[in-house]
C-alpha cells in the first residue's frame, strides 16, 4: 500500500470526520462483512440452496433491526439502497406528481437540493426553501405560511452536516400534518445517534445511510415507508420473484429494490445495529453530547476561532464547523493532517444553502465531527494542535 | 406413499418472515427450492406435513402474512410427484 498511498507526515491519524463516514467500526462488523462475502456469498432470492437462504436470512435480520431502530411493526416497510442520497432519490422521485410543490429547509444537502432543482427545472414541480437561522435552525413561522394548496411534500434535514443544528422534527411534523403534508426526513446524520421514533411521530419517509452513525460499510443506506403510502419504483428489474412476467413486483419491499443487494455491506450494518442495541441509542447520545460541548468549550478557548452553528446547550449532533480570520479552511485542514495526523473535512459540505444560513458561503469551513469513539484525550490533543496554529497566523 | 405439504409465497420476503415466525413456535418445516411441478412467484417454499399444513397457514395469516398457494404432493420415488392444489378454506 505505500506505494500507492502518500505517507501522512504525522501518522497518528486522529478522526474527526464521523459525519462523512464514521471511523472506527465495531470489530463485529469488519468481520460479518468478509465472513458473509467468504463463507455465504448466495444472491439473496434467486436460487433455493443453503447459501441463498442464509443470505435471504441475513437481508431480514438486517431489515428487522432498522425497524426495530425506527419503531416500526413491519419489516417490509423497510427498504435497502446505496445511501442516503440514493434512498432520498427513491423518496423524492418515487413520492412527488406532476403539479406538486414542496418545501425544504436551507440546511438540506445536495442529495435533496439536486433532485428537487431537476424536478424544478423540468416543469414538474415548485419549491419553496424554508429559511434557517444563523445557528441553523428553520424558521417556523416562516413555515406555518409557506404551504399552497399544491403542497405535498415537506423535507426536513434532521440534523445538518455543516452546523450540527438538529431541526425540531415535533413541531414540524405537527405542521405538515395539520395541513394533511406529507414528510420525508433526511436522517443520513442522525439514525443511530437520535432517537427516531417513526411510529409516534406518525412520520412519512425516512431515508437513511449505513455508513455513519449506524457504524456500517459505505454502500448501505435504505428507506422507511409508512404503510399506506406506495412509491412509484425508481428502478425496476430482477428480485428472483415472479420471473415470468414483465411488471416489477408491486408488494414491498421488492417494489422499491431491483438487482441483487449489498450482502457483505448488509451483514456489517446489521452488527452496526446490534453494536447500537446493546449499547443503548440514549448513551450514545448522551456521551456524543458531552464530547461535542467539551469540544465546543475548548474551541472558545482558541484565539482567533469563530464557531458556527449551535451552543453546547442547543440540540445538536456532534458536528462543530469553524474559520480562523480569513484563512482558507482547505489549508486547515491540509496543516491538521500533514502536521498533526488529523482528519476533518473542509468546504462547503455539500451543503451550499447551510453556508449562506451561517454567512460561510462561499469560502466555507472547517468541520470537526467526532464520534462516540472519539475521547477527551483526542479533544485536547486536536484543540492544542488549533492553539499551534492560531499562534503562526497571528505572527 | 409418501405425502408432503408445501405453501408458497409471493416474494422472498414472506418465505423468510414465515421462516422467522415459525421458529418461534413448535412445528416441524422446512425451507426448500419450489419443486418444478409448482408455479410459484417466489423461488423458495415452505415444506411441512400435511397435517400440519392448516394450523401453519393460521398461524401466518394472523401474522398478516402475504401467502400465494397451498399443494400436496404425492411422491414417487424418482417419478415426477403428482400435484394437488389446496382449498384450504374448505
Amino acid at each position: 500500500m505505500s506505494d500507492i498511498i502518500e505517507p501522512c507526515k504525522n501518522e497518528l491519524n486522529l478522526y474527526f470526520d464521523n459525519a462523512a463516514t464514521s471511523w472506527p467500526k465495531p470489530e463485529t462488523v469488519y468481520r460479518a462483512a468478509e465472513k458473509q462475502m467468504r463463507q455465504v456469498c448466495g444472491n439473496p432470492g434467486r436460487s433455493g440452496h443453503t447459501r441463498t437462504l442464509e443470505a435471504d436470512r441475513l437481508i431480514y435480520r438486517t431489515r428487522e433491526a432498522v425497524a426495530k431502530l425506527f419503531n416500526v411493526t413491519d419489516p417490509a416497510r423497510i427498504i435497502f439502497a446505496l445511501n442516503a442520497t440514493d434512498a432520498l432519490n427513491i423518496a423524492l422521485k418515487g413520492f412527488l406528481k406532476k403539479g406538486d410543490h414542496v418545501l425544504y429547509t436551507a440546511m438540506e444537502h445536495n442529495s435533496v437540493l439536486r433532485p428537487l432543482g431537476r424536478l424544478q427545472r423540468e416543469g414538474l414541480i415548485t419549491a419553496t426553501m424554508i429559511p434557517c437561522s444563523i445557528k441553523g435552525y428553520p424558521d417556523l413561522d416562516f413555515l406555518e405560511d409557506a404551504y399552497h394548496c399544491e403542497t405535498s411534500l415537506l423535507v426536513i434535514n434532521h440534523a445538518s452536516n455543516v452546523t450540527g443544528s438538529i431541526a425540531p422534527l415535533e413541531e414540524m411534523l405537527k405542521s405538515a400534518k395539520e395541513r394533511n403534508v406529507s414528510v420525508l426526513i433526511d436522517a443520513a446524520q442522525t439514525a443511530g445517534s437520535q432517537m427516531i421514533n417513526a411510529a409516534a411521530l406518525e412520520i412519512d419517509m425516512i431515508a437513511f445511510t449505513g455508513h455513519k452513525s449506524l457504524l456500517g460499510p459505505t454502500g448501505t443506506g435504505g428507506l422507511y415507508v409508512r404503510p399506506g403510502l406506495e412509491l412509484t419504483p425508481l428502478r425496476e428489474g430482477g428480485t428472483g420473484s415472479q420471473s415470468e412476467i414483465d411488471r416489477h413486483p408491486e408488494s414491498m419491499p421488492e417494489r422499491l429494490e431491483a438487482g441483487t443487494l449489498n450482502n457483505s455491506g448488509l451483514a456489517g450494518l446489521l452488527e452496526g445495529l446490534k453494536f447500537i442495541e446493546e449499547t443503548g441509542i440514549d448513551k450514545i447520545r448522551d456521551h456524543e453530547q458531552k464530547i461535542r460541548a467539551y469540544l465546543y468549550e475548548q474551541l472558545q478557548e482558541v484565539p482567533a476561532l469563530k464557531i458556527y452553528g449551535p451552543d453546547s446547550s442547543e440540540p445538536a449532533s456532534t458536528v462543530i464547523s469553524f474559520t480562523i480570520n480569513n484563512v482558507d479552511s482547505g489549508e486547515i485542514g491540509y496543516i491538521l493532517e500533514s502536521s498533526y495526523g488529523i482528519l476533518c473535512r473542509t468546504g462547503l459540505h455539500c451543503a451550499p444553502l447551510a453556508h449562506k444560513a451561517i454567512n460561510t458561503f462561499p469560502e466555507g469551513t472547517v468541520r470537526l465531527s467526532p464520534g462516540y469513539f472519539t475521547t477527551i484525550a483526542d479533544i485536547d490533543y486536536l484543540v492544542d494542535a488549533l492553539k499551534d496554529i492560531t499562534a503562526h497566523v497571528a505572527e | 406413499m409418501a405425502y408432503s405439504c408445501y405453501i408458497t409465497f409471493p416474494t422472498t420476503f414472506y418465505a423468510i418472515r414465515a421462516e422467522s415466525i415459525l421458529k418461534q413456535e413448535s412445528t416441524a418445516f422446512k425451507m426448500v427450492p419450489v419443486p418444478r411441478t409448482i408455479s410459484s412467484s417466489c423461488g423458495t417454499a415452505l415444506r411441512c406435513s400435511c397435517d400440519e399444513i392448516g394450523k401453519i397457514k393460521y398461524t401466518l395469516l394472523q401474522n398478516e402474512l402475504e401467502l400465494e398457494g397451498f399443494y400436496r404432493l404425492k411422491e414417487e420415488g424418482l417419478k415426477t410427484p403428482t400435484v394437488e392444489e389446496l382449498d384450504l378454506n374448505e
